[in-house]
């Protein structure tokens, strides 16, 4: 696992046509041009989907979990992230959304907010047991916890050590199901349904537990089409689910998919929200000087808005957090989750990190430290002789970017076309 | 260690730029995590960098935020031009800031700068001419170890 951990974006070489807009935008300078294709260089990739939103070509592409591949189990089970609600036209309620991925194929759908709700329960709890240090970093965004891994190695101990929703969710089914469905364990698939890019490598590569408890994710973008031809066909459905609503709904969960959902519920303390890639690393390089002290927990959610602003959504974020906000608010702040059922899962440490996340070293430019400093002087040195125009032709991002490439070794002078121009 | 054995870059920190402020400590970090060095020591070399260029900012015209690195040692030098410091004792009291209440209300000026320095290197020397500028000289041992 250590050598060569897969991601699950791509760059479809048949679409990709070796422009450079995905070079700048990722915030690890992960992808280089070369021969005429984009590479994603797998050991830097934080798996974020900002390339996703850049690309012009669509060549970028994220592997979720296919249709066919649910036929690998008898009972399937889906987890659709809240995001979902929003995705929708006004007149669309959850209940009918969760009915329709019943028609989708769907053995049974699972509701994650009343799970959001109880999540941010038991941060309070967290928060209140343990009153130093300062400040928690809610872990529930995948891409935060490898940015931090490697990033801001310093702060692995400051991320909140529970599992996020989606996964306490999948513990509390794969613990329940066998016995009330009467059904062996490795039937039960469990599928979490979502907008995010990075949380196939999440489920396959969990980095606080040994084994995700769920089986995989589709996107939302994979299955919109589904469900909608779903909500048409079941005129009837949504009669029964307007005079029956059988699933309760947390309007206090429900935010989670916002940036500044997770702490909503945390009137006790102080608490910050911050989204988008860019603004992260900002907040998190502030935490890394020591600066936020004063704050309790630092939510980070790395696309924009909130997981509203997922790569794989469908729907623009504007129009589906407004769609959020509105449900939210017809729910209204009423909780609907036992504080005893919050108080047994946290005493058994259910909710708990099965074991720390561990910082990863990032590759220096020499092991050993005499040449690292002589390559870190001639990359100086190169720096100052490339133009600083950071255009992109030369196949990495900028030109710090390059210089750095062929100090180890990765590219040569001449790739830029201006040097080249020089020479002649 | 001979000069030739070491690295060094300069930044220059504009007085008033807050918002500029913290970008010199920020390539240091990550020029001393490219130099393999070790993640603790990286951050009290990115902690001591941010309050002396917040100093620079805060109170001085300008300044010149000198890294140099041997295998064994961070070499940081930051030199302004500025109203210097009457009183280099007092300063170094926690708590203690000539800041204005501008400055307080933007969260800056606590009076934990100085001491904040002191207690993130390993030798710390400042010297201050009123009227002409502060010198701060600071150093810290990459294995980690504290004097």
């Amino acid at each position: 696992m250590k050598h060569a951990e897969p991601h699950p974006l791509h760059i479809n070489p048949k679409k990709c046509v070796g422009c450079v807009h995905c070079l700048a935008p990722c915030p690890t300078k992960a992808i280089r041009v070369k021969n005429g294709k984009a590479y994603i260089i797998s050991e830097l990739c934080i798996d974020c989907g900002e390339c996703i939103r850049f690309c012009p070509q669509d060549a970028i592409e994220s592997h979720t979990t296919s249709f066919s591949d649910l036929n690998a189990f008898k009972y399937k089970v889906a987890i659709p992230a809240t995001v979902l609600y929003g995705q929708f036209d006004n007149a669309t309620l959850p209940s009918e959304i969760l009915f329709a991925l019943r028609r989708v194929g769907f053995d049974s759908v699972y509701e994650l907010s009343t799970i959001c709700e109880l999540n941010t329960a038991a941060i309070e709890t967290f928060l209140n047991n343990h009153p130093k240090p300062r400040p928690y970093i809610a872990s529930t965004c995948p891409v935060v916890v490898r940015l931090i891994q490697r990033r801001f190695p310093t702060l692995c101990d400051l991320l909140v050590p529970f599992e996020p929703p989606r996964e306490i969710a999948a513990k509390i089914l794969r613990a329940n199901l066998p016995r009330i469905l009467k059904v062996a364990p490795t039937d039960i698939g469990i599928i979490h349904i979502t907008p995010c890019a990075a949380k196939m490598v999440s489920i396959n590569f969990p980095v606080s537990m040994e084994k995700s408890y769920l089986d995989g994710a589709i996107s939302i973008q994979d299955i919109y089409r589904p469900i909608i031809n779903a909500l048409q066909q079941s005129k009837d459905d949504a009669i029964m689910c307007h005079l029956f609503p059988e699933t309760i709904i947390s309007g206090i969960g429900l935010g989670t998919a916002l940036s500044g959902g997770e702490i909503k519920g945390l009137k006790q303390h102080r608490t910050v929200a911050v989204s988008g890639i860019q603004d992260t690393i900002r907040v998190l390089n502030q935490v890394e000087l020591g600066l936020l002290k004063d704050v309790d927990l630092l939510e980070c959610l790395v696309c924009p808005d909130g997981c509203v602003g997922g790569p794989l959504a469908v729907e623009n974020r504007f129009l589906a957090k407004s769609r959020i906000l509105r449900l939210a608010s017809q729910l209204g702040d009423r909780s609907v989750v036992d504080r005893a059922d919050i108080s047994q899962l946290y005493k058994k440490d259910f909710l708990s990190f099965s074991h720390p996340v561990k910082p990863i070293r990032a590759t220096p430019l020499d092991p050993n430290p005499v040449r690292a400093i002589q390559k870190a002087k001639k990359r100086s040195s190169l720096v100052k002789r490339l133009p600083g125009k950071d255009c992109g032709a030369c196949g990495a991002p900028d030109c710090r970017t390059l210089a750095d490439d062929i100090i180890r070794g990765l590219a040569i002078l001449g790739d830029c076309p201006f040097m080249e121009k020089e020479k002649k | 260690m001979t000069e030739d054995a070491a690295f060094h870059e300069d930044f220059t920190v504009n007085g008033g730029d807050f918002q500029h402020a913290g970008e010199a400590s920020c390539e240091v970090k990550t020029l001393l995590k490219e130099l393999g060095l070790d993640a603790q020591v990286v951050r009290r070399a990115a902690i001591v960098c941010y309050e002396a260029e917040m100093n620079v900012i805060m109170y001085a015209w300008e300044g010149r935020l000198g890294l140099s690195v041997t295998p064994r040692l961070i070499r940081i030098v930051v030199e302004d031009k500025g109203p210097g410091i009457k009183d280099i004792k007092k300063a170094m009291t926690e708590g203690y800031s000539t800041a204005t209440p501008e400055m307080r209300e933007l969260g800056f000026g606590a009076g934990m700068g100085l001491s904040n320095i002191k207690k993130n290197t390993d030798t710390f020397r400042i010297t201050s001419t009123v009227g002409r500028g502060t010198k701060l000289e600071m150093t810290i041992r990459t294995s980690g170890r504290r004097s």
